[in-house]
């Protein structure tokens, strides 16, 4: 028995613990919005958040996130200031990394409200586009960090 | 090719009182086409209209990021008089009306699709408003010139008429279809050039959005592959005897494809994957180490075995002025989209459903129906966001892989690749060697431009496909490898971007000739331009620095004064002020014809303690009138992403028939903190729109080249390329 609170909720279930969170996200708890790219911890298709700081979940076995506070994109609720900027901004192509995109932007405006476009880009380097929307990101994370002051206490309020 | 509208919207068949209209282009038969229900205004295939005012959309082609979706709702937005986020969309079932007019396949490739479907969705769209306007008539007893659509509506001037769209339904689709339907003068265009939003934002970032890799019909299993690593290989034997006490295990059995491990969910298969042992059956001969296929290829270039494609004689004499020449060569490329190739399939009473992301539905459908040998009308395609497509998902291995698995098992199956796999089991871009040589004289001219190219065929290996897709069932397999073996000799696919050189020289002559490999080989972004621009556009700065002449004068000295290629030239140049780069900046320029769009680039490199850096790249495109601004600078951004990903990086090896990479630590994309600033600029353009997809991708590698050129006076002529 594995139980973590996700996305505000309490889950509880029979897994194997070394199970990588992801695929205890996508095949055990149906919540796909949460992405395989490369299983390696290499492109950040699978970013989630562990006690708000994000992790590749790919590489995360889910017994690291018992007792422990797991988000998912489906957790930001879907029009988190990021959120709003992403639609605004038109960030997507495919769209298949952007789960991961969002999840990692949020994570560094938790911990540094106003980023410079230097920290976006390191801080978003660990996540791949093959679609190559890399402005468009730092685009609409300098759209959040100069108008909002985020409070990262909403993120579990679901 | 153009369509009246009598051939474009027809009356097929009148059912039980309900009139069905069909949209119909090919002599295909199949099955009728029932989409929504009765109570709906259905004016032809793509469009229908609720009787609660919902408006739904078929999305004839493939989502893959490159923005069809939004582009194909605007286009009947604007005729339809409504805002683009009211209309909403679904992706086409595989069915005749749906197939590509030029290509006749549902195929999503060659930057076709708002270039092929622009009249005809307007038409959809002015067509149902027209008919809505008509059942407002004859509610209101009003005539035409009363009425007035808009917002969803149709008023009359007065204003004492106002009806909404789906208060007209119920009349409309008992009305004849409007026709010869006159179609909204450019300049009252609301939304066409104008809307810049993307309509699948919102689903694309709050996590809903559904890709292949997320179907998951009721009590579906997950199943993985352990394909051959060597392309020609089969199983021979397995043992899965400890595979299956792996907790969570369900099956492990050989296919035609491999050995498949089925278990509750990914994390079992892979994992019980692991414990199986498989012996494939030993490669075949014939070139399988990237050594050997590079030197087939240069030995094909020493030969004098080439096929013509285009031979201009030149009137001057051979053997005067300058000889320059150089060889060029660049490596397989695999297409590595972020969602690694997935398919589901659920047997059902005559044959199967799939749920997959695919470029070419149609193609999937027919690789389902032989794996299950039923008609191809017994398989159903719910084709899905593709998390990227790049030409791979034209492709449908995993759908025959995934269809065999379900045959076998005869329950809901998931098959799903790793990022090995996908690297792995490419259709990959072909490696190519060119020679290319051309004189050089003293008053500046150039004749006796002479490119040779040595290479794969991709369409060798995938026409034969599409044949089978297009042709009646029974048709066997051997004459249509004879077409696909008759057009590898020229195959266009290798020369294109080569053969249509819009400089005027004296005296233009290309030739190619089929290097035949044991690896599947596909369409890669742009296909033949993005190696044969890098060749034709290096070369062409070696000519200019031999006439030494400036690169950006060399071209447009050698291109119509009216042309494209010197208007987009003209565009980037004064977009990077080329010229008067920054003090250690280095530019380099490229132009480029692909998808009957032109775009030219400049790339601008610093030193840093010797080592180029990437600093600024410039684009300009002209690709006709354009639908959506923000998506035509998207696509040329990410195409020149995608450029110097493989510009940079890109290089997959063989070693004993089998590919040598796995995932992105050895196959490297850019990051974030690799990718420059980048300015796009839209050429105005009245003209009919050409392609976007694409064409970004071809002038970036050799712009790049140019640059390291200019900033090196080292000319590389291979990739990819070694940066300090
Ligand atoms: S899937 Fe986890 S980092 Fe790529
Ligand atoms: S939007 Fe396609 S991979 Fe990022």
């Amino acid at each position: 028995m594995v139980a973590f609170s996700l996305n505000g909720r309490n889950v509880e279930l029979k897994v194997d613990p070394a199970t990588p969170l992801l695929w205890v996200l996508r095949d055990h708890l149906g919540l796909t919005g949460t992405r395989f790219g490369c299983g390696m911890g290499l492109c950040g298709a699978c970013t989630v958040h562990l006690d708000g700081a994000a992790i590749r979940s790919c590489s995360t076995p889910v017994s690291q996130a018992a007792g422990r506070s797991v988000t998912t994109i489906e957790g930001l609720g879907g029009d988190h200031p990021l959120q709003r900027a992403w639609v605004e901004h038109n960030v997507p192509q495919c769209g298949y990394c952007q789960s991961g995109q969002i999840m990692s932007a949020a994570a560094l405006l938790a911990s540094n409200p106003q980023p410079d476009e230097e920290h976006i880009r390191q801080a978003m380097s660990g996540n791949l586009c093959r679609c190559g929307t890399y402005h468009k990101v730092q685009r609409a994370i300098l759209s959040v960090a100069a108008v909002e002051h985020w409070q990262p206490a909403a993120e579990d309020a679901s | 090719m153009s369509l009246t509208r009598r051939q474009f919207i027809r009356n097929v068949s009148v059912t039980g009182g309900a009139l069905t209209l069909g949209f119909q282009l090919t002599a295909c038969s199949g099955k009728p086409l029932q989409l929504g229900s009765e109570a709906d205004f259905q004016p032809d295939a793509f469009l229908r209209i609720e009787p609660d005012g919902a408006i739904i959309l078929q999305i004839p082609k493939a989502e893959m990021g490159q923005g069809v979706v939004t582009g194909m709702v605007t286009l009947v937005a604007e005729e339809l008089e409504v805002h683009p986020e009211r209309i909403g969309y679904a992706m086409a079932p595989v069915h005749s009306a749906f197939a590509d007019p030029e290509m006749r396949l549902q195929i999503t490739g060659g930057s076709a699709s708002i270039r092929v479907y622009h009249e005809i969705l307007r038409q959809v769209g002015a067509t149902a408003r027209e008919t809505l306007v008509a059942a407002a008539m004859q509610q209101s007893g009003l005539d035409r010139a009363s009425l007035e659509a808009r917002d969803g509506r149709v008023r009359s001037t007065d204003g004492a008429v106002d009806l909404a769209y789906a208060d007209l339904v119920a009349i409309a689709r008992a009305l004849p279809v409007a026709s010869d339907v006159a179609l909204k003068p450019a300049d009252q265009w609301q939304w066409i050039g104008h809307y810049d939003q993307r309509v699948d934002a919102q689903a694309k970032t709050d996590g809903s959005a559904r890709f292949g890799m997320d179907a998951s019909p009721d009590g579906c299993l997950t199943a993985v592959l352990l394909r051959c690593p060597w392309f020609d290989g089969a199983v021979e034997s397995f043992n899965a005897e400890q595979a299956l006490e792996h907790p969570g295990v369900v099956a492990v059995f050989a296919t035609e494809h491999g050995v498949a491990v089925v278990a509750e969910g990914y994390w079992p298969a892979r994992q019980a994957a692991g414990k199986v042992e498989v012996t494939f059956t030993p490669p075949g001969g014939g070139l399988r180490d990237s050594a050997a296929i590079t030197e087939a290829l240069t030995t094909a270039l020493d030969g004098d075995d080439f096929a013509s494609v285009r031979d201009d004689p030149a009137s001057t004499e051979a053997g005067q002025g300058t000889l320059v020449s150089g060889r060029y060569a660049v490596p397989f490329l695999a297409h590595a989209a972020m969602e690694p190739l997935n398919a589901t399939c659920r047997l059902t009473e005559d044959g199967c459903e799939v749920w997959v992301g695919s470029q070419a539905p149609d193609l999937a459908q027919d690789a389902a129906s032989r794996v299950l040998d039923v008609p191809r009308e017994a398989v159903v395609i719910h084709n899905q966001f593709l998390g990227g497509g790049f030409g791979r998902r034209a492709a449908a291995d995993n759908v025959a892989e995934v269809v065999a698995i379900a045959r076998e098992l005869k329950r809901p199956v998931k098959l799903v690749w790793s990022r090995e796999d996908d690297m792995r089991h490419d259709w990959y871009r072909p490696p190519m060697a060119g020679a290319i040589e051309a004189r050089v004289h003293a008053d500046g001219s150039i004749s006796h431009w002479q490119h040779r190219i040595a290479g794969p065929s991709i369409n060798q290996q995938v026409l034969p496909v599409m044949m089978g897709a297009m042709l009646p069932q029974w048709i066997p397999g051997g004459p249509r490898q004879l077409v696909g073996d008759f057009v590898g000799k020229k195959d266009f696919a290798s020369v294109e971007g080569s053969k249509e050189l819009p400089y005027q020289f004296d005296g233009v002559s290309v030739s190619y000739h089929n290097v035949q490999v044991p690896v599947p080989l596909g369409y890669w972004r742009s296909v033949g331009h993005s190696h044969n621009a890098f060749v034709v556009e290096s070369f062409v700065d070696e000519l200019a620095h031999a006439a030494g002449v400036d690169p950006l004068e060399f071209r447009r000295k050698h291109l119509a004064a009216d042309s494209r290629e010197r208007r987009v030239l003209d565009a980037v140049a004064a977009a990077a002020s080329w010229g008067n780069a920054p003090a250690g900046h280095y530019q380099g320029i490229a132009v480029h014809d692909s998808f009957q769009s032109c775009v030219a680039e400049v790339v601008e490199i610093s030193l840093v303690d010797g080592k180029p850096k990437l600093e600024h790249v410039y684009c300009a495109i002209d690709c006709g009138q354009v639908i959506n601004p923000d998506i035509v600078r998207d696509q040329m951004i990410g195409g020149i992403v995608f450029a110097l990903s493989a510009a940079l990086h890109g290089e997959i090896t063989l070693k004993n028939g089998a590919v040598e990479q796995s995932n992105y630590h050895d196959y490297q994309l850019l990051r974030q903190t690799d990718t420059p600033p980048m300015t796009v600029v839209l050429v105005e353009s009245a003209a009919p729109p050409t392609g976007v997809g694409e064409p970004g991708t071809p002038p970036a590698a050799p712009a790049l080249a140019n640059a390291l050129f200019a900033a090196t006076g080292e000319r590389q002529r291979r990739l990819p390329l070694r940066m300090g």
